[in-house]
Order: structure tokens, then sequence, then C-alpha cells
């Protein structure tokens, strides 16, 4: 057993990331705009290292697939859900380990059609998440492999974290 | 064949359900399952004011509970563009690192009675009592402190909390050293723990899992030197990481966390200024979003609040680094036998109180 893992990983480790080597705000914010020309608008620099973007939702998983493997941002760290009186706004918060940058991308969906693709083929850390949020706030996402309740039982009805659920 | 391990189960520590399916006895496919402890935190934030929300962040996780409220209340800081006094900034540094001591030693001690080191959960927990009395001594709590507060913390040190504390630094960087002797010593725990669990790097990113954890698997990435919070800045430590990615790498990863711990603290003590601990903080928050993330014990913690203007928070999303790792599980176990499941899943470090919310 000993053997059998430490063999393969010899190479992954030494193999180092060959992404581009900088991305500062500015130049990110540059890249994002030549590539989705219409789709992202909004551009925010919040913090030092910390860019607020707003996307159209038929573009998400175009987008995420661009940040993901021309930008290395390769960790999805949250995706939330947050319901107003006329829209949803989903909410991810991207962030890229080399670059030490945090990309927060807003998208909205209409009150009556709450659903975005799916982003858990570009990240799989988005599967449970994404799952989450369809089970508390009853976001559909498109392709999801298994968009099923996740915290709650699986007979339930309801979406609790809607602002017309009262416990 | 599908195994339940779980709900009821020697190796979740916390309710929580692993299925796993077996050929022979090798995993061949797996399946967490979670939610037996959902709370609804997220819910409940909406009808509290924010200094309510404090108690109940506390909450979230049993083990280290201070991470969460200081968490919270840095997510609403940033909100309402509150400054913290810089003295109560430290006494933050030093509170939260005492608590990923107290966190790890918990940890280390399920860790040692579930691969059958029955010693290692008497001397771990002794341990942790040193750092539990100082909690006491300091918030009159063990468990869920509730000192952060929304601009500082609740009060100031109690009378020669810094000998107290420093003492029993140095009486616990003895035991540290004892530890490795101990748990290394060990055939048993080093047979079930070397080679086994191997998560690639790779996988570990894409699989969004954080922590150490992640720096078992060879990512040199931990928020308080990337993406320093707090005072962090100041303070001079390592990044631990190791590049074996296995469960004898998740236990090395956590050991030095401990010893570049005790070093934040020793720092944290020395360079804390005079002054005032918590500035008066608004009690209306406005309208927009607060966002704060912390390097938890257990990885990245993230908390999301949107403000409308009044006194309650209208939407509060937590991100718990456990509810994300443990989803990588099936990655991990799939190839190994059904008794190394205790191992890998205890070297996840699994809490339920964050991760069901």
């Amino acid at each position: 057993m000993a053997e059998r893992g430490r063999s393969d990983q010899k190479e992954d480790m030494e193999k180092a990331p060959s992404r581009i080597d900088a991305v500062p705000e500015e130049k990110l914010i540059r890249a994002l705009m030549n590539a989705f020309p219409e789709a992202i608008t909004g551009f925010t620099k919040l913090k030092e290292g910390f860019v607020r973007a707003k996307l159209d939702r038929r573009e998400i998983a175009k987008a995420c697939k661009y940040l993901r493997d021309e930008l290395g941002f390769e960790h999805l760290s949250m995706i939330s859900a947050v319901e107003y009186d006329d829209r949803f706004e989903i909410v991810y918060h991207i962030t890229s380990y080399q670059n030490k940058l945090l990309l927060e991308l807003i998208t909205r969906t209409p009150k009556d059609d709450p659903s975005v693709d799916s982003v858990s083929s570009i990240w799989g850390g988005a599967n449970w998440q994404e799952r989450e949020s369809y089970d508390l706030m009853g976001i559909m996402f498109n392709g999801h492999p298994n968009l099923e309740r996740i915290l709650l039982p699986k007979d339930y009805t309801f979406h609790p974290l809607r602002k017309d659920f009262k416990g | 064949m599908w195994i339940n391990m779980g709900p009821q189960h020697p190796m979740t520590h916390g309710l929580w359900n692993l299925r796993v399916k077996v050929d022979g006895e090798t995993i061949v496919d797996a399946q967490p399952e979670v939610g037996y402890l959902h709370r609804g935190i997220e819910k409940l934030c909406e009808g509290k004011t924010y200094p309510q929300i404090i108690p109940l962040a506390d909450r979230l996780c049993y083990g280290s509970s201070l991470t969460w409220s200081h968490l919270y209340c840095m997510a609403v800081e940033d909100l309402m563009n509150v400054e913290v006094p810089e003295r109560a900034e430290y006494i933050r540094v030093l509170t939260i690192e005492m608590q990923r001591i107290v966190s790890h030693l918990m940890w280390l001690a399920a860790y040692a009675g579930d691969l059958g080191l029955g010693v290692g959960f008497v001397y771990t927990m002794r341990e942790r009592e040193v750092f539990l009395d100082l909690f006491q001594a300091l918030t009159g709590a063990r468990i869920t402190y509730n000192f952060p507060r929304i601009g500082g913390v609740a009060h100031d040190l109690p009378p020669n909390f810094e000998r107290d504390t420093l003492r029993a630094i140095s009486y616990f960087e003895g035991r540290l050293k004892e530890y490795e002797d101990l748990f290394e010593g060990s055939k048993i725990f080093m047979m079930r723990n070397v080679g086994v669990g191997i998560l690639k790097k790779e996988d570990a990113i894409n699989m969004g899992v954080t922590g150490p954890t992640l720096r078992a698997s060879g990512v040199s990435y931990d928020l308080r030197k990337d993406r320093p919070y707090s005072v962090y800045e100041e303070m001079n430590f390592n990044v631990v990481t190791h590049k074996d990615c296995d469960c004898y790498a998740r236990y090395r990863v956590r050991m030095d966390e401990m010893w570049e711990s005790c070093q934040i603290m020793k720092q944290a003590l020395k360079k804390m200024p005079k002054g005032k601990v918590r500035i008066v903080s608004p009690r209306n928050a406005p309208v927009g979003t607060g966002l704060a993330r912390v390097e938890d014990p257990r990885g990245e913690g993230m908390m999301y609040i949107v403000g409308d203007g009044t006194d309650k928070p209208y939407r509060v999303k937590i991100r718990s680094p456990i509810f994300v790792t443990v989803s990588a599980a099936p990655k991990i176990l799939i190839g190994y036998k059904v008794a190394d499941v205790v191992a890998i899943m205890g070297g996840l470090d699994m809490c339920i109180g964050e991760t069901d919310r």
C-alpha cells in the first residue's frame, strides 16, 4: 500500500503550474473585458486583490471555464444565492492560488426562472455547493450531475431560505 | 454491496453517514451524506440583530467556536466599515491561535483513539485542558466563548494572563515533542497512516479542499500568509506544507501547525500594544455586502453578509470548509480497504456543526 501512493506522486509535485504568471487586478479586468465584452459589466476593485464583476447568466459556464483555464482561478471558494424583491443573485467567489486574487462574480436571474448553468464540471468543489443552493434557495443548476437535496430530507417541498418561507 | 458507516458509528465523530460500496474488502464507490445536524443557522440569523448572532456563530463548530464568531465579526465590520482597535486585533490573533491548538488537539485525540492508540487520547486531552483553563480565565467559558465583538473583543485580558499563557506555551512545546515520539514511535499508527488516503494535488485543488488537507497535498496556501487579515502581517511564521498527500502528511501538517501557532502566540503577546479593546459599533448596517475569510483550523471559512439598512442582516451565507472537503471523500477513499476508512476520514477532521449549519 505504501508503495502505490508514493511512486506516482513524484511527477505531479515537480510540475509547476504554467499559466499566466501574475494577473494583478487591472490585467484581470482587461482580460475579462476582452474575452466577454458584452456579458461582463460593472467592475469594481473593492480592496487590494479583490475584484467584483457582474456577469450575464447565460455566459456563466463559459466565463468560469475561461477563468480557470486562462487566468488561473483554480479554486471556487463559495457559491451564495441571495433573494431580492425582484430577482435572485447568485454570487461566486473565485480564488486564484498563484496570484492571490479573489473575484466576486455576481449573476442575476429573474424571480420566475431561477436557473443558471452548473459549474460543477469546471470545479468539482462546486457540486455540493450548488446542491446546497438548490436545497435551501431553490436555484436550478442546469447540467448538474446530481441536483438533489443535501441538507434537508428529500421529501420536503419548500426552500427555507426564501423570504416567503416562514418557519 | 453498499455499507452504511453511520449515522451512529465510532468512526463518524458526529452525526453523518458514509455509504461505501465494496467489492470484497476494496472500496469501489463512496457517498457521504450530511444534514443530520442541520439547524438552519443561516435562516435563524435573519431574525436576529447583529450582536445577537455572535453567540449563534459560536455554535457553528464545537471544536473551534472562536474562529467562527471572529469570522462573523470580521464580516460585519467589513459591512459596517468599522475599524478595530489594534490591541483588540492582537487579542484576537492570540485567542484564535490558541483555539487552533485546542481544535487540533481535539482532532489528535480523536484520531489517536480511532487508530487504536488509546493512550494518545488521554495525553492530548490533558494538554487541551491547559488551554481550556486559559480560555476559562479569559472568557468564563470552555467551549463556546462569545468573546469577539463587532468592533473589538468583549474585554481586556485578565490579570496574569500573559504569564500564564507563556507558561502554558513552554509546557506545551515540550509536550509536542513527546507526542511525536509517542505517535511516530507506534508501529500501528504509522502503518495505518503512511501511504494511506492519497489525495493528489490537482484533485485537492479542483474539489475545493482547503486547510491542512490542502497543504498536506503540497499546495502552499494559507490565508494568514497569502491574504493576511487582522494583524497576521506583523507575525513571523511558516506555512506548513507536506508533499506526501497521505494521512501521515495531514497528521504532520497539523502537528507542525500547532508549533507555529505557539510561535504566533508568543509574538502576539510580545508586540501587543496598550489601548482600547473595543469601540462602539453602529446599530444598523448600511445597504451593501460584507465579506470575510479566515483560515479556520479546518480550512477556508467565509461569510458573506447582505445588509439592508436595518439592525438585522438580510442574508448570511456561511462557507464551511468541511462541507466542501467531505465532498471530495470519494476521491480519496476509492481503491483503499474498508479498514482504511477510519484513518482517511479521521484525517480530514470532520466537524458536523459547521458542515450542516
